[in-house]
């Protein structure tokens, strides 16, 4: 089993969700057993406007703890994230980052680039 | 009063916040069938204010399909200059749901979108030679970039290799010419994976041209790229004209 902890910049309340890695994937945005499918998979809504596909960076997430349970970052993630406002150390894109075991915690940052003002 | 206050003390008011989280609701107001499989969407939101947008952007479609919403993307292939109606262009994607449910929808029905989306933009005058790379309707994002590139001084060369498996799937070729007509530093050159007998063009592929052209002709690793099609073929793009010593950050792309 894993857990992953899900807190905002918003301050909306904290979310908790518990899970079987071995059950991925959890719905059809993402790579399966990622943050994005996990969260979305248990009701738990994260941005994602590109269809989970690794063409955005609406899913960034901000990992505080267990980023040894998670995937390596592809060469696109980071193109991506390099672009993403707010971007640090341990920074991921939720679409991307599958989690393998153990407790990961993540925080949910409050803007993102793709803002516009019109 | 001096007419150089402060921003923050201007008396112009600001234009309201839109955010591109805000759902908002179009209706399909031309459709044109370039190809049985590829197609261009011409929408008009109904509800929102002038929805402004960066070349190459996207915007992110909800559709109801077998009971559920599913979060697709689709490159805006208009320019930001055309006014109101964003076209956007897709191709019919073997099983895909999101694609087959678009393509069932005809004039004056209503699709629900957020966006516009994406850091796969032109937003500058280009400082460099740039060179588009696109496959198919990879084109749409690329589209409006050109524009926005052949609108400024025309003091670097804007170029446009542009891939397809068959002649009828390379998009815009009459506009693509007019371009080249009236802009001398713009140039297209399309290229073939399966032509017929009768095509006089470039046969082969994007890798192969763009390696031939950019990489073994010359020493030159100032140029800027912006790449956009389905797949591995584009990180293999990238990853070529990473590894042949253009910067990084000189080697955009968009895999859809």
């Amino acid at each position: 089993m894993a857990k992953l902890h899900i807190a905002y910049e918003t301050g909306e309340p904290d979310r908790v969700i518990e899970f079987d890695p071995g059950q991925a994937p959890f719905q059809h945005d993402g790579q399966p057993g990622s943050i994005l499918d996990v969260m979305l998979g248990h009701g738990v809504n994260l941005e994602h406007a590109c269809g989970g596909n690794c063409a955005c960076t609406t899913c960034h997430v901000i990992v505080k703890r267990g980023m040894e349970h998670l995937s390596e970052n592809s060469e696109t993630e980071d193109d991506l994230l390099d672009r993403a406002p707010g971007l640090t150390p341990t920074s991921r894109l939720g679409c991307q980052a599958v989690i393998d075991e153990g407790e990961v915690t993540i925080v949910v940052p409050r803007y993102t680039i793709n803002q516009q003002v019109g | 009063m001096s007419d150089s206050l402060p921003f923050a003390e201007s008396k112009v008011p600001l234009a309201p916040v839109v955010d591109s989280r805000t759902p908002a609701e179009a209706v399909i107001e031309r459709i044109v069938a370039h190809t049985s499989e590829a197609r261009s969407l011409f929408l008009r939101p109904t509800q929102r204010q002038h929805l402004t947008f960066k070349p190459g952007q996207f915007l992110s479609l909800s559709l109801p399909v077998d009971g559920e919403v599913l979060t697709r993307p689709y490159s805006i292939a208009s320019n930001p200059a055309d006014g109101e109606v964003l076209e956007i262009c897709l191709n019919l994607v073997p099983n895909g749901r999101g694609s087959h449910y678009l393509f069932s929808l005809g004039v004056g029905a209503k699709v629900r979108f957020t966006g516009p989306w994406g850091t796969f933009v032109l937003e500058q005058p280009p400082a460099a030679e740039c060179i588009f790379i696109a496959e198919g309707t990879g084109i749409a994002p690329i589209r409006p970039m050109i524009q926005r590139a052949l609108a400024c001084d025309g003091q670097f060369f804007v170029r446009l290799l542009y891939g397809a498996e068959y002649e009828q799937e390379l998009l815009y070729r009459d506009e693509l010419q007019d371009w080249m007509s009236r802009h001398p530093h713009f140039t297209c050159e399309a290229i073939l994976r399966s032509p017929t007998a009768t095509w006089t063009g470039l046969r082969g592929s994007l890798i192969e041209r763009a390696e031939q052209q950019y990489v073994r002709r010359d020493d030159n690793r100032a140029r800027h790229f912006y790449i956009c099609g389905v797949g591995t073929p584009v990180l293999q793009l990238r990853d070529l004209l990473r590894g042949a010593g253009y910067q990084r950050r000189a080697v955009l792309y968009e895999k859809w």
